[in-house]
């Protein structure tokens, strides 16, 4: 079954509550290790692939940059 | 090799080197605020061979060595036509799960790197502020600007610096300006210090000492203790520990810190002994 982006941050990172940020990464919720963990995964449960020059820092802020990553990758979503 | 002048520089190479990448590989995870302080320093320099850009940052009397490559058979070439790899004393680091590193290993091996250290990532999750208090009658305070002297010789005294990226004189000054290191005096001499970084809800220690005359004493207990409960908003806590030290890794252990997977590999060239 199709995981949400929530579900994979929150099995990345248990510890935080990504609905409430807005900036993951000032907030210290996500670090350069977690951006790989984490293309992995959301390539893995989209059957994308998401292209190495979209792995920057502004698309992995929130929840909205991410899903207009996904889009943009290919998902169905 | 030219000398980086701006931190877009930087990160235009990288995109470059990412840019229809079929397999980027790359040791650098750089910081904006890190770059431009190597940058004003004149301590960071780039070459960019095909599409593989490579970055050397001067530290004391050696230079850490970065690459982004489009892929494994990109970097292996380079690698080849780096005359600097072989004439000057040169650490590079591979960060990350074990298996997913055997690769990298085989082509920094075969550029004449062996490997010299390893580290290993721990972290603690949930509240600072959840550690049982213990009456321990020692001082601890920020660091000031004045400091930073015998900060820096405790550092070097304790820390292997090919291995462990000890700050340079003025990244300490700066981190003592921005609270971020705690430290104990006894005797009117720098006994301990706990120097940390914290972003959001995230914090790394990134060393933590004391100096030989003063163990046993509390204060490294003290340290760590205040330190956990000064950032009760944190939710992450990390810090990277020498893999074979199990006796600092006791030491974390018992503040609730555990291995989480990631390691560090520092590998040397054959100019460090």
């Amino acid at each position: 079954m199709m995981k949400t982006t929530t579900e994979i941050l929150k099995e990345i990172r248990p510890e935080f509550d990504f609905s409430a940020s807005n900036d993951f990464l000032a907030d210290g919720m996500l670090d350069s290790f977690d951006m790989v963990t984490l293309v992995a995964a959301l390539d893995k449960n989209y059957g994308i692939s998401i292209r190495g020059t979209d792995i920057l820092p502004e698309n992995f802020q929130n929840l909205q940059t991410i899903e207009t990553l996904l889009r943009n990758s290919g998902a169905k979503i | 090799m030219s000398p980086v002048k701006t931190v877009g520089e930087v990160f235009d190479a990288i995109q470059q080197a990412k840019a229809g990448a079929s397999d980027f590989r790359t040791n650098f995870f750089p910081v904006s605020a890190k770059l431009q302080g190597w940058i004003d320093h004149g301590e960071l320099v780039s070459d960019v061979l095909e599409k593989t850009a490579f970055f050397f940052r001067r530290d004391r009397d050696f230079r850490h060595f970065y690459f982004c490559a489009p892929s494994l058979p990109a970097l292996q070439d380079s690698l080849a036509a780096i005359s600097a790899l072989k004439t000057e004393r040169i650490v590079t680091d591979l960060i990350g799960n074990e298996t997913a590193l055997a690769e990298l290993f085989a082509s920094l091996e075969n550029a004449g790197f062996r490997r010299y250290l390893k580290l290993q990532r721990m972290a603690r999750t949930g509240p600072g502020d959840a550690l049982n208090s213990e009456a321990v009658d020692v001082q601890v305070g920020f660091a000031e600007k004045s400091d930073s002297q015998a900060i820096s010789r405790l550092l070097e005294n304790i820390f292997d610096h090919f291995g462990e990226q000890i700050p340079a004189l003025y990244e300490v000054e700066e981190a003592a300006a921005n609270r971020q290191i705690l430290i104990v005096n006894r005797d009117g001499l720098l006994a301990g210090l706990l120097f940390f970084e914290t972003q959001g809800f995230a914090s790394a220690v990134r060393f933590w000492a004391v100096g030989k005359r003063f163990h046993a004493a509390g204060i490294g207990s003290a340290l760590m203790r205040h330190y956990l409960r000064a950032h009760s908003e944190v939710r992450r806590f990390t810090l990277w520990v020498k893999a074979g030290n199990q006796n600092a890794i006791q030491k974390y252990g018992h503040y609730g810190y555990a291995a989480d997977g990631l390691v560090d590999h520092v590998l040397a060239n054959e100019m460090i002994r």
